[in-house]
């Protein structure tokens, strides 16, 4: 310590003042959103940190892998795993991801209480909030967006006609784009609230699986009960549920008669609004976690 | 223009008043705040820094309203926190220029600002490595370094020799003292050692119970709370008792006795005391104030509770 100091002594060579120019809020903001995704991803830091996220990452596009081999072996016929049921296949690995992350983008500047360094700064509690939000749901859209849109082009690439192809499958292309932004929105604004109540990583990542697939899974066995045509009320409550009948109407796709949702059989637009209102209760319960946690 | 003025802040608790009524005004310079833990020097600085909001008053730094002004203000003010507040994954270097972004410093701007930085406060090449495995010392340094990075006009420093060796103390307290006075930037630095304070600042504010105590330049406190030590091998009693015939105010701490400080011909009495009563003198030293000097009433504690012999 000491010998530090004296060394910092000898080899000071000034201190210049910075004169040049200060951005302020908005470029704050706009460096801490892509800070933020950064570390969603573990870039910048140890690799280990990377080994989650970039793993199931890399999980997300298995289906649509094996399709496009299914499609290149056999022919472009065969459509198992189609982009209308995708969020089915990978749901698991998106709500892992949700949970293994939504912590490490919210809980570790809370854990490092660091959260004092950014709100004495040109941000505000609401911009911090914002750019933690938006760099979420970016990092969920790489894993929603992205496998649709491989699929998608790799199906017409597969095909001998890709003009033919375009022409008859372009009307996807606004389904893809809207289940994928409404599952990251609706999964990343379930998971950062739970985050920023739960500092501890352990507890967050768990409550959030938890959250997720407890509902489901209730949602499921109570469709036995209510019994075709039953209107069961718990899907409601269960983010994977209104996501799957979410997709399954947008895509104008019916699931197979056995699906809780098929069961259910609500209109489908019901699914629309369930997934606005878990969007608004989620950004609210966020929102206000973030103007009073301690700083 | 003042740095700092603050009309009748206010901050309740459910339980507890931390600030009452503070109303304050300070020149730019070093400053030193100065209470007993729970006075409510932290919750001064947080009110200033818009971390907390005050319950009623208002309070303006450089200029700007604290409330209504902030994310501009704290482009210029940088804030070394009392608590542990670095994330130990990622190295000092990568930190502090995130930093220095969150002030609003362009990227380039804050890779140069932040080796520059660095440096300054005295950290090499460690400044590479993640901060796990730094020790107290750097990691003040680095707390330093991020409040300073972005060239604040003001840093709000709270506790900044918090759990360090006595050389780190004072490694620390240098760095802040030339911060302050080689750079021009406007200091205020919480601590409840008032030696601390001595070392480094130009202006003391005590505030105890919320309650602003006293604000003055430092000198004024030294000379009132000035007091020597004295310690001879024998006869204690006797100088004591000679001493007060020279109407100065004396009183028996232990082996000591400790001679209120009035001017420079208080050393001149003691040492002809000594003489005359061919005593042998071990130590004649200022006693370094403490806050409980301040707190004392102007007059030492009266003979018949510390009897002298």
């Amino acid at each position: 310590m000491a010998n530090e100091g004296r060394q910092g002594s000898i080899y000071d060579l000034g201190y210049r003042h910075y004169d040049g120019e200060r951005q302020g809020r908005s470029a704050a903001l706009y460096a801490l959103y892509i800070h933020s995704l950064r570390a969603c991803f573990g870039l910048g830091r140890r690799a280990q940190s990377k080994i989650i996220p970039i793993g199931l990452a890399i999980l997300v596009f298995v289906p649509a892998a094996i399709q496009l081999g299914i499609a290149a072996i056999l022919s472009d016929s065969v459509e198992i795993i189609k982009a209308s049921s995708y969020f089915g296949w990978v749901q698991s690995i998106l709500a892992l991801f949700a949970a293994a992350i939504a912590p490490e983008v919210i809980g570790r500047d809370q854990r490092n209480r660091t959260l004092s360094l950014y709100f004495s700064r040109a941000l505000t509690r609401t911009d911090y909030a914002l750019a933690k939000t938006a760099a979420f749901v970016t990092a969920m859209l790489c894993l929603t967006l992205l496998p649709q849109l491989v699929l998608f082009f790799g199906n017409g690439l597969a095909g001998n006609d890709l003009n033919g192809y375009f022409a008859d499958e372009i009307d996807q292309v606004p389904a893809i784009f809207a289940t994928a932004v409404v599952i990251s929105l609706v999964m990343a604004l379930v998971s950062l609230p739970i985050a920023a109540h739960t500092p501890r990583r352990a507890y967050a990542t768990g409550s959030i699986l938890g959250v997720f697939m407890i509902t489901w899974i209730i949602g499921g066995a109570l469709s036995e009960v209510f019994g075709e045509g039953g209107a069961n009320p718990a899907l409601f409550f269960a983010p994977l549920h209104i996501l799957r009948g979410f997709s399954y109407w947008i895509f104008d796709d019916p699931p197979s008669p056995d699906n809780p949702i098929a069961m259910a059989d609500f209109p489908g637009v019901f699914y629309l609004f369930a997934c606005l209102a878990f969007i608004a209760l989620g950004g609210y319960f966020f929102y206000r976690r973030m103007q009073r946690v301690a700083a | 223009m003042a740095m700092l003025e603050t009309e009748s802040l206010t901050k309740r608790y459910p339980s507890v008043i931390a600030l009452d009524a503070l109303t304050i005004e300070l020149e730019p310079g070093i400053i030193g705040l100065v209470g007993a833990n729970g006075a409510g020097k932290s919750t001064l600085l947080k009110i200033l820094l818009g971390l907390i909001s005050a319950t009623s008053g208002k309070a303006q730094l450089l200029g700007y309203d604290v409330v209504t002004q902030g994310p501009e203000l704290r482009q210029y003010v940088g804030y070394m926190p009392e608590h542990d507040s670095l994330p130990l994954d990622i190295s000092a270097t990568e930190f502090v220029a995130h930093m220095a972004r969150m002030s609003g410093l362009p990227a380039t701007a804050a890779r140069e600002r932040t080796a520059e930085t660095l440096r300054h406060v005295g950290l090499f090449e460690e400044r590479y490595r993640e901060m796990r495995g730094y020790s107290t010392g750097m990691k003040q340094r680095v707390k330093l370094a991020q409040a300073l990075v972005h060239d604040p006009k003001i840093m709000l420093l709270d506790e900044p020799t918090n759990g360090l060796d006595p050389a780190g103390r004072d490694d620390m307290l240098d760095l802040v003292r030339r911060t302050g006075t080689e750079f021009g930037i406007a200091i205020m630095m919480s601590s409840h050692l008032l030696g601390e304070i001595e070392q480094v600042c130009d202006h003391l504010v005590v505030i105890d119970g919320g309650r602003l105590l006293r604000s003055a330049p430092i000198s004024s406190f030294t000379e009132t709370t000035g007091s020597l030590v004295v310690e001879v091998e024998t006869g204690a009693p006797q100088l004591a008792d000679r001493l007060r015939a020279h109407s100065l105010e004396v009183v028996a701490e232990g082996r000591n006795i400790l001679v209120a400080l009035n001017d420079v011909a208080t050393y001149d009495l003691i040492r002809d005391a000594i003489v005359d009563l061919d005593l042998s003198l071990v130590r004649l030293e200022q006693r370094r104030s403490t806050l409980e000097d301040i707190f004392r009433p102007a007059t030492p504690a009266p003979a018949e509770e510390a009897p002298v012999g």
